[in-house]
């Protein structure tokens, strides 16, 4: 009985063996990471420590907008979340999937309390808002905390880690970049030497207005498609406070969106600043190139499902076609 | 008045019965209070339960409530009240003026303006953990500096009072400017601070204030006789072998190490140092070694009671102590001005 | 030189700084351009309407609230015979603006015209507050317990609206920057309702002049002498009140003016109060008008709140007033 195989291919020994081994090693090395995570001792690190959570946590508790938002993309419903900045207690995008969940108070103050009675087995918190309480937490469940609380991406994948469900954030990702990807291929063919545009981002409020600039939320969203800054702003700010409508030169860009509350305060500071002559003025007006936009999905909600929704607003103020 | 003397060797004392008496009956409040507090909040528990989570073993989120959230929260409430009534009334007594407090002369300005701007622009780099010792810096700094503009050729009273008066308006409009160029997200927690909390308080918030008072306490005790000669004026003081100038200067320093350390921990509560004193002085004679423990015991029973209507009353908000302190004693003191009784 | 060249020399400061507001901003503008834009307005030209829309409003409110504030001042200062008095210690700031973030966050009212009435009532509410717990005893007013009880009211007003604005994101927002102090934003028609307060009371401060000169000489004597003390007291606190409740209801809380101005003009006009309280319109407004302009460049597109800024400025000067002054305790 031969030994070996009797192929006729020429193929090394040793190949042969160095190729089988790999594999070997490889199949083992996925059980083991397959064994690791069903045992389940995951280790997070984010942004307050590393912290241990076994298996898949059943419980979540969401302790801002943005974590809100990625869970339901995530196909987890929370047991306790805290209230929306406006629109109600949720957002009215996220009524629906976050229907009947007990709210645990304040996204800056929540009620520890509440969440204790809640028994999860997972929190997720931002050090934005909860640094102080971090520690009290930590004791009612593994808590993970985010940097910041509008960082799409690193929501999506600390969450994703957390809530063993990474294979989901991932595809949630991939979809976002190619989302993006189409919309700067559309939007430049479609404009031609008109792309790329700078972009301003303006929030009207009941005495003043705010131009959001590019260290924030959706003036890094628009970076990430492609808009660019007007010369005009500072860099890597996140937010300029216009008390007096002399100011309204440094809007110009060539491409305004603005949103705002709908109290009558704001509207009516809304009206003083567009009648003004200077706000006339400005080339972005004379063009008509200024667009309203979601107050919730471009400052408040911080989260992939929110991100999508801009997007969406996006493709239809610039008529492109989201087919692809 | 009926005063019996203490000895402890070199150290003696001189107190009445009443004030024991007193003493006593505000301490079976604190209990009492404390019993109701722990029992209500978000979910109301029985007493019962209570104890049986107090002295037994238990687990679960009913012990989690109890041990970790709401009793230290009540410690630390006192503590704080504690602190600042005691730092009023050494302030009182220095000014001579029973309208002084704390935050009237200054030092909650300086420790406000070191806190905002600790809250608007350093916390991400150096961790909320540091606020506490910011905000004693600020207080320190103030102090100081209120010391020295109203120091020549030794500090008056009066000077003291409207030179504080004045660094408190500029270091309000410095706190206004942090505050409306601050980040967005630090604008409402700012005001929180402010305002004054003990919301988040937990374990180690008490450990860390807790030693303050256990050494400025004993501090302020021992300068009682001190204390009580400061109220007679300058050159009667001084007749009677004291010190002035120096006294002084320690007795406002041991006035804002309490108010400092109270202060940086559950933000800038106005009124407990101003209204407690008061209190305490219907309670009992008017010396000091009588006086600060009484205030002590009524100061902590003020922020005890603010904290608990403050997450009880308007359920599910969670409003800080300091909101209740002021509509508790800003009325009664307003009250107490009216009635003259000073 | 003698008094009257003095205040010729104010009045020229005055006008230059009216002129400075109206040409200095994110836009320049050459001093003809301004003169066209007042005597003959184009509505076409842009920066006309700068100059008429934002500019005027804001230079006449800088100069109205800078004069009543510094009048305030003045005749608190001889009210309380207190070198360190002003409105804003005597908690008619913070009554008026407790007043206004009532009115705003918890009645929703956002009309500045309703909101300047509430201002202004909150204003007296708390001055009239101060100056009975400052008056409990025989002889009036006394300073330290006036400059006491303000202090504690202040206290009290503010810490209530803390108190709403705590409960309240909202609101917080939308009051912030008034809050601060700030003269932009209005429009002509916001400054006529105050024009019939502020102006009488400007002419009946300066009319005082003289009884007020014989009361700093001391209660008794001026009362041997024929004056009715206790009328005059309770006009001059009257007057404060509608001056600097006015001033806080069209600018908020714009600190230091009335605590700074007085002392700086006794140094250059002297002790005579007919020719103090003018010199303390003069300088307020002034002086407003100057912090507003330096307001707009300091970290512009932004600007500082001009209340703010007037504290920036005043606290050095208070520093060294507080401690030259009370030299002897």
């Amino acid at each position: 009985m031969p030994l070996h195989p009797s192929f006729s291919m020429p193929v090394p020994t040793g190949f042969c063996v160095a190729l089988l081994s790999v594999l070997i090693l490889m199949t083992s090395a996925s059980c083991a990471a397959a064994a690791t995570a069903k045992d389940g001792i995951r280790v997070v690190s984010h942004a307050q420590g590393d912290t241990r959570i076994s298996g898949t946590p059943q419980r979540v508790v969401t302790l801002f907008q943005g974590a809100n938002d990625t869970a339901v993309a995530l196909g987890v419903t929370p047991v306790g979340v805290v209230d929306a900045w406006a629109e109600g207690k949720n957002y009215d995008y996220l009524d629906a999937p976050l229907a009947g969940v007990p709210h645990v108070g304040l996204e800056t103050q929540p009620s520890l309390e509440a969440i204790a009675l809640l028994e999860p087995d997972l929190i997720i918190a931002s050090t934005r808002r909860h640094e102080k309480i971090y520690p009290l937490l930590s004791q009612i469940a593994p808590t993970v905390s985010l940097a910041t609380v509008f960082d799409i991406r690193r929501t999506l994948e600390v969450m994703g880690q957390a809530l063993n469900r990474e294979d989901r954030a991932q595809e949630l990702w991939n979809a976002w970049q190619q989302r993006l990807a189409a919309f700067r291929q559309q939007a430049s063919r479609q404009l031609g030497d008109r792309w790329p545009m700078s972009a301003t981002v303006l929030n009207f409020r009941a005495d003043h207005a705010r131009l959001y600039l590019d260290g924030s939320y959706a003036g890094s969203v628009l970076h990430d498609l492609g808009f660019t800054r007007p010369p005009a702003h500072p860099e890597r700010q996140w937010v300029l406070k216009l008390t007096t409508k002399e100011s309204i030169p440094i809007i110009d860009a060539d491409v305004v969106f603005y949103f705002m509350a709908s109290e009558p305060a704001v509207r009516d500071n809304f009206e003083a600043w567009t009648r003004h002559p200077l706000w006339q003025n400005l080339n972005v007006v004379r063009e008509q190139r200024v667009y309203p936009v979601d107050r919730v999905d471009w400052s408040l909600a911080g989260g992939i499902l929110g991100a999508n929704r801009m997007l969406d607003q996006l493709f239809h103020h610039f008529q492109l076609d989201q087919g692809s | 008045m009926d005063r019996r003397r203490v000895r402890f060797g070199p150290v003696s004392m001189a107190f009445s019965p009443r004030t024991l008496v007193v003493i006593s009956g505000l301490l079976l409040v604190s209990l009492a209070i404390t019993g109701v507090a722990l029992s209500v909040g978000h979910v109301t528990l029985s007493p019962m339960t209570v104890l049986h989570h107090l002295l037994g073993n238990s687990t679960g989120p009913e012990r989690f409530i109890i041990d970790t959230l709401r009793l230290p929260r009540i410690v630390m409430a006192f503590l704080v009240g504690a602190a600042l009534a005691v730092s009023g009334l050494i302030l009182q007594a220095l000014v001579r003026n029973p309208l002084a407090s704390p935050d009237i002369i200054g030092i909650s300005g300086g420790a406000s303006v070191a806190a905002v701007a600790f809250l608007s622009f350093l916390t991400p780099w150096l961790g909320i953990q540091w606020l506490p010792v910011a905000a004693i810096g600020g207080a320190a700094i103030a102090a100081i500096a209120i010391y020295s503009l109203a120091w020549q050729r030794g500090v008056t009273p009066v000077r003291l009072v409207l030179v504080g008066i004045g660094l408190s308006a500029a270091m309000g409009a410095a706190t206004t400017l942090m505050i409306t160029l601050s980040p967005i997200s630090t604008t409402m927690t700012a005001y929180v601070w402010l305002t004054g909390s003990v919301y988040g308080a937990d374990w180690g918030d008490v450990r860390a204030l807790a030693p303050w008072l256990i050494v400025l306490l004993p501090l302020a005790l021992f300068h009682a006789r001190a204390i009580d000669l400061q109220e007679f004026g300058d050159h009667l003081a001084t007749g009677l072998g004291l010190s002035v100038q120096r006294n002084r200067l320690v007795l406002l320093a041991l006035s804002v190490a309490l108010a400092g350390a109270a202060v940086a921990h559950a933000g800038a509560i106005g009124f407990v140092g101003l209204i407690a004193p008061h209190i305490a002085r219907r309670l009992t004679d008017r010396h000091f070694a009588g006086l600060a423990p009484v205030a002590a015991m009524v100061g902590g029973l003020l922020v005890m009671i603010a904290d608990l209507a403050g997450r009880t009353l308007f359920v599910p908000l969670d409003l800080p102590a300091g909101v209740f302190v002021s509509a508790i004693g800003a009325p009664f003191f307003v009250y107490l001005l009216y009635r003259q009784r000073y | 030189m003698t008094t009257a060249p003095k205040m010729l020399t104010g009045l020229a400061f005055l006008t230059a700084a009216f002129c400075a507001s109206l040409a200095l901003g994110q836009t320049t503008m050459s001093p003809a351009t301004v003169a066209e834009a007042l005597f003959h307005p184009d509505a076409t030209n842009t920066e006309h309407l700068i100059v008429q829309g934002s500019r005027l409003p804001r230079a006449v409110i800088a100069v109205l609230v800078g004069a009543a504030l510094a009048v305030a001042g003045a005749l608190m200062q001889a009210l309380t015979r207190n070198p360190l008095a002003s409105p804003a210690i005597f908690g008619v700031n913070a009554g008026a603006v407790f007043a206004i973030v009532l009115a705003t966050t918890w009645l929703a009212v956002s009309a500045i015209h309703d909101l300047l009435w509430i201002g202004l009532g909150g204003a007296t509410i708390a001055g009239a507050l101060v100056y009975t717990l400052g008056s409990q005893g025989r002889q009036g007013p006394d300073p330290v317990r006036l400059v006491l009880a303000g202090a504690a009211i202040t206290a009290l007003f503010v810490s209530f609206t803390q108190a709403l604005l705590v409960s309240n994101r909202e609101g917080l927002d939308s009051v912030l920057f008034w809050l601060a102090g700030s003269v932009s934003g209005r429009s002509m028609d916001m400054v006529m309702p105050t024009l019939p307060l502020l102006l009488p009371a400007l002419c009946v401060a300066m009319l005082l002049g003289r009884q007020i000169n014989l009361l700093m000489s001391g209660d008794d004597i001026a009362r041997g002498l024929g004056q009715n003390v206790a009328r005059l007291k309770a006009m001059l606190g009257v007057l404060t009140v509608l001056l600097a409740g006015c001033a806080v209801a069209l600018a908020g809380n714009v600190g230091f003016v009335g605590l700074i101005v007085p002392h700086m003009v006794r140094g250059w006009l002297g002790h005579d109060h007919r020719w103090l309280i003018p010199g303390c319109a003069l300088a307020g407004a002034t002086l407003l008008l100057v912090a507003d302009v330096v307001a707009r460049f300091l970290i512009m597109p932004q600007e500082i709140p001009v209340g703010v800024m007037t504290a920036l400025l005043g606290t050095p000067l208070f520093i060294h007033l507080a401690r030259r002054r009370l030299g002897h305790g």
